[in-house]
């Protein structure tokens, strides 16, 4: 098992954020994330807390070739993520987990969003952990395959901050003048996204046995 | 707000679900961030059965997806928050 962790802080009060965690996807910089579906929904504690079931559809880029290759319908996968808002509190506690090659790996995800306790109608702070487990007879390749699993993690954490910088800002601002400065900001990010790929480009041969792995596995357990 | 609204998994559900989204987003800042989160009447009732048939319906339709949340809500049960209720791996 392998433990990842992130902590990071958003310039706006802890309601805004919260209201804006229902509008979070799609945004142009988490792609993955196509669909959201809420599967079940209840207000508790006299109108305190809400709890929200939801069903997240993720599709990471693979060539077609390898999809054709394996014989796989789709590259779909599924995270089934619950959330919990609690007024009295100001918290907003999110706990998912993936639902797709749950034989292969396991990612059990926690994201805290609580007030900045020193600007607490301000700020909001971030708390993100990762729990990843690689399963499976292939257990000499588990450890490279959790430290990839990691990785593309942090990829996608990083993603997620700023796509949904992004949405925050939009829920703020409507003037024009400020949308101008949105879109400025949000290409100089993505350029920022593209250079750091080729890194990874570079990086390629090393990591696309383990960026597969789970296509190839799942492909050899239905055959 | 103008922002674009998530789609559903089941192309058939998106409509209902993005009527459903904007009643709810309205309630979610208008109302329950206010503390009338428990009021009498629930204003997105209609619109949140019209979508939440259609999404059960298609969940069904996928055996795989079903399976797996069934597995899922045993595991970290949605009136425990969705955490874990056991830490032990129950998982081979």
């Amino acid at each position: 098992m392998k433990l990842f962790t992130n902590t990071s802080e958003f310039d706006y009060p802890w309601e805004r954020v919260t209201a804006a965690n229902w509008n979070k996807y799609p945004n142009e910089v988490s792609t993955h994330v196509i669909a959201v579906d809420v599967l079940k929904r209840e207000v508790k504690d006299n109108g305190n807390v809400l709890v929200t079931e939801r069903l997240i559809t993720v599709q990471q880029g693979v060539p077609r070739w390898i999809m054709t290759l394996i014989g796989c319908k789709d590259n779909k996968s599924y995270v089934r993520e619950i959330s919990t808002i609690n007024l009295r509190e100001r918290s907003l506690k999110m706990r998912s987990c993936n639902l797709s090659y749950v034989n292969i790996l396991r990612v059990f995800e926690s994201v805290d969003y609580i007030p900045d306790p020193v600007a607490p109608h301000e700020k909001t702070i971030f708390k993100q952990e990762a729990r990843i487990t690689a399963y499976g007879t292939f257990s000499r390749i588990c450890d490279s395959m959790e430290e990839f699993s990691i990785k593309r993690f942090c990829d996608n954490a990083q993603k997620g901050k700023i796509g949904f910088e992004k949405v925050l800002k939009m829920f703020n601002d409507t003037t024009d003048e400020i949308s101008t400065t949105i879109v400025n900001k949000y290409n100089e990010t993505v350029d920022d996204i593209k250079r750091y790929n080729m890194f990874q480009d570079i990086e390629r041969k090393c990591t696309i046995l383990s960026d597969y792995y789970d296509i190839f596995n799942d492909a050899f357990a239905r055959s | 707000m103008g922002n674009i609204m998530s789609s559903s998994f089941a192309p058939e559900c998106t409509e209902l679900k993005q009527v459903y989204d904007e009643c709810f987003n309205k309630w979610y800042s208008e109302e329950f961030l206010k503390g009338r989160g428990e009021n009498e009447r629930n204003p997105c009732l209609k619109q949140w059965q019209l979508y939440s048939q259609c999404v059960a319906l298609h969940i069904t339709k996928d055996k795989d997806l079903k399976e797996s949340l069934d597995q899922a809500r045993l595991e970290a049960p949605f009136e425990s928050g969705g955490e874990l209720i056991n830490n032990k791996d129950n998982k081979k």
